[in-house]
């Protein structure tokens, strides 16, 4: 749920402990991650401007937007930017992340333009003055001490086209344990990366949201043309998934469904309930425990192999002597399995019995008891 | 006995001098080995009695849930309690500070209401729950002649096998600042040679052979280099280590697999031939497949963790206490030194509560008698059932 993502990021660290962090994860199959990512942004910086939230301040990362964009964002959501030197600052690893520019810059080729607002970034591979420029951009923020300040990371996915995955994650490990820091999300592309590096940042995070499809189809090209509008509008929904680690040990599941538009992500519950079975947890027994309603009446209509079926008539049995009298056995039959307690009924099946009697010859004079030795 | 046997040239081993009554912190276990406690005393009983010195153990951890940290918590307050010699590591900075949380022993009329807690239980449910009021006898009757005297005693004497740990009071200060305690931070070290070598100095303490060797110069026979290792298993000379999150994704040397795995190797064999016990916690999720199934096989006793659902109605309806458990701990092998016979445990899932947030306890899972109209059994011992099906879902 989006919202208790947000109260989470609201209410921050507990002292002691590590911060809050979230996972933002989506896939091509619904590439709605950055519109999530956006949302709890704006959420955040709501909840920092009104005072409602532990950290007084935002340092967002941004590797694949321009720090432009998001003040503009950010205006649009209804947040005053206007002020938003005291409370926000924008760490600019989009425009020049390896200094290419600046270099040019330097040898007269392109000619220099500053930078208005944002602190420019143009060394993103040395991940240590990565992290002392957050922290002192942060600190810049709130002054030393007692406050804390959030921190975004734009994309962790662009972080690691330029630095290994350990150090990636010892900065975020050290942002976490880190006293000013009150909470910390990012964006992962979860299919560009491999599943170590995925479960990894899942691993240093107390919240994972993940953006999945609703048609779990993964070519996607599974419907017809006449289908391609349902696709197309289905394509812009999707799944929003979320697991709390608790602080008790229990982790919490939440599903959610969202809708993306033009002005933004839009989170409703989930109108389906598809009842969660914890499947690796219920035990698994040998025997249905439960019929289906088909399976009852079925069994409803089985002829079972007794001669009074308590309606009246007698029933003839087959007794392997005399041939079948098709009229007798005019019932719906049904085959029984062999197995202790599954009974599920096919069409067209038959009950052969031997009745025990059988086994005796006709006027046989044999007395069992000759048998005893006595 | 070996003492009146005349040496040459040979390794003898030399048993401790310390028997039980003098030492209350190490136990004689089967087939001549030494026992130690786990911190938890529902863990010692399942493994029979504690923990062997020489033996690794190994903790899979649940990336979801921080249970691991719980293990590892009542292990070293345990060793610490007892004054024993602890070696720690953890991709923190500062694993010192983790030291200030480690829980203190419960007072002895904590324990007490505890206990009488459990006899409070309605009284339909005791009739399938009867397994772990008789747990509670047996355990009694099991354990050494001298258990019995110090539960007499214990306002005396503290000093008990295995103590109750109260998570919610911090460890006192003089118990983990001293000589020693050790702490190193895995996270900045470049490669694990560093922490290789630190286990291996620390173990040189509680070497348990004595081994004399002689060695002629042929130059001038008269030199004689003899060299031996003194060995006196009394209860400073046992020695706990704790390694916490060997492979986490911030250290350097994570990515370094096969320096890993020969370090988990040396550090098994030295830990074997010394007075003392090893403890790794590791995420499993992050270790590549085959390299976690290589670590597995190295444990000596494998332990792992499992986060569970927060209010899932199923699991509610499985299992009695739902509430109060907060994960699963699976024992996948338990320590067998000098044998070939192998453990069969009664249970192999055990759930993990906080009685009170304070205490911890493993408890076997009970599951909930099942509705008649189905018909299937009651689950006096759910043990059966419950283990294996727990054990079915867990990969690793």
């Amino acid at each position: 749920m989006a919202d208790s993502i947000c109260r989470t990021i609201r209410d921050g660290a507990l002292e002691g402990e590590h911060a809050p962090s979230l996972t933002i994860k989506d896939t091509t199959a619904s590439p709605y991650g950055f519109g999530v990512f956006t949302h709890v942004l704006s959420q955040a910086s709501t909840l920092i401007l009104a005072g409602k939230s532990q950290s007084r301040g935002l340092v967002v990362v941004a590797y694949s937007r321009s720090p432009s964009f998001y003040l503009d964002f950010l205006k649009r959501s209804g947040v005053d930017v206007a002020s938003s030197q005291k409370w926000i600052h924008i760490l600019d690893c989009y425009t020049d992340p390896l200094g290419w520019k600046h270099q040019l810059a330097d040898s007269g080729i392109l000619p220099s333009n500053s930078s208005a607002g944002a602190c420019l970034f143009q060394d993103v591979k040395d991940i240590n003055k990565l992290q002392s420029l957050i922290l002192e951009l942060g600190s810049g923020l709130v002054g030393q001490g007692k406050v804390r300040f959030s921190v975004a990371i734009d994309s962790v996915t662009e972080m690691l086209r330029h630095v290994p995955l350990s150090k990636v994650a010892a900065l975020i490990s050290d942002l976490r344990s880190h006293d000013q820091i009150s909470s910390i999300f990012w964006l992962l592309h979860s299919d560009i990366h491999d599943v170590r590096v995925t479960t990894s940042l899942e691993y240093l995070s107390s919240m994972v949201a993940s953006v999945e499809s609703l048609n779990q189809s993964s070519d996607g090209l599974s419907g017809d043309l006449g289908n391609l509008s349902l696709l197309e509008q289905n394509f812009r929904r999707g799944k929003f998934h979320v697991r709390f680690k608790r602080r008790n040990g229990r982790v919490r599941v939440m599903n959610e469904q969202f809708h993306m538009e033009e002005s933004g992500i839009k989170f409703t519950s989930v109108t389906v309930e598809d009842g969660l079975v914890s499947q690796g947890l219920v035990p698994k027994v040998l025997f249905n425990l439960e019929l289906s309603e088909k399976e009852k009446l079925e069994r409803a209509r089985v002829v079972l192999p007794f001669e009074h079926q308590g309606n009246g008539k007698p029933i003839q049995i087959y007794d392997g002597r005399r041939s079948l009298a098709p009229e007798s056995m005019g019932e719906v039959s049904a085959d029984t399995s062999q197995s202790s307690t599954e009974e599920c009924s096919n069409g067209g099946g038959e009950i052969i019995y031997f009745r025990d009697s059988d086994d005796e010859r006709p006027d046989s004079d044999e007395d069992p008891d000759d048998d005893l030795d006595i | 006995m070996a003492a009146t046997k005349t040496r040459t040239s040979s390794f003898s081993r030399n048993l401790p001098a310390a028997s039980s009554a003098q030492s209350p912190e190490i136990k004689c276990g089967p087939n001549g080995t030494f026992l130690v406690s786990s911190g938890i005393p529902d863990l010692d009983k399942t493994l029979g009695g504690g923990i062997p010195l020489g033996s690794l153990v190994m903790v899979m951890e649940d990336s979801e849930a921080p249970h691991h940290m719980l293990l590892l918590r009542n292990f070293m307050s345990q060793g610490l309690v007892h004054k024993q010699p602890l070696l720690y590591a953890s991709p923190s900075k500062d694993p010192r500070g983790f030291l200030g949380t480690l829980p203190s022993p419960s007072s002895p009329k904590d324990d007490k209401s505890r206990s009488h807690d459990a006899e409070q239980e309605k009284g339909l449910r005791i009739a399938w729950q009867y397994k772990k009021y008789f747990g509670e006898n047996q355990s009694n009757l099991d354990g050494q002649r001298g258990m019995i005297l110090f539960r007499f005693i214990v306002l005396y004497n503290k000093q008990e096998f295995s103590n109750e740990f109260d998570l919610r009071r911090p460890l006192d200060r003089h118990f983990y600042t001293g000589q020693h305690v050790d702490c190193i931070s895995t996270k900045d070290l470049p490669n694990i040679a560093a922490l290789q070598e630190r286990c291996t100095s620390f173990l040189s303490q509680f070497s348990r052979y004595i081994c004399t060797f002689f060695a002629i110069d042929f130059v001038c026979f008269t030199n004689l280099l003899i060299v031996t290792f003194r060995n006196d298993a009394t209860v400073a000379c046992t020695g706990r280590i704790a390694i916490q999150s060997l492979c986490a994704p911030q250290c350097e040397s994570s990515n370094m697999e096969w320096e890993m795995l020969s370090f988990i190797r040396s550090l098994k064999s030295t830990v074997r031939s010394a007075n003392a016990v090893a403890i790794i916690t590791f995420p499993s999720s992050l270790v590549s497949a085959t390299f976690c199934k290589r670590w597995q096989h190295l444990a000596d006793c494998l332990v792992s963790v499992k986060a569970i659902p927060d209010e899932d109605k199923e699991l509610a309806k499985l299992l009695t206490g739902y509430q109060d458990i907060v994960g699963f701990l699976n024992i996948h092998r338990v320590p067998r030194i000098n044998t070939q016979v192998p453990a069969v445990l009664e249970a192999t899932t055990l759930s993990i509560k906080l009685q009170k947030r304070r205490y911890l306890v493993l408890e076997c899972l009970n599951q909930a008698p099942v509705d008649g109209s189905s018909g299937s059994s009651y689950g006096t011992s759910g043990n059966c059932s419950g283990a294996s099906s727990k054990s079915g879902s867990l990969d690793f």
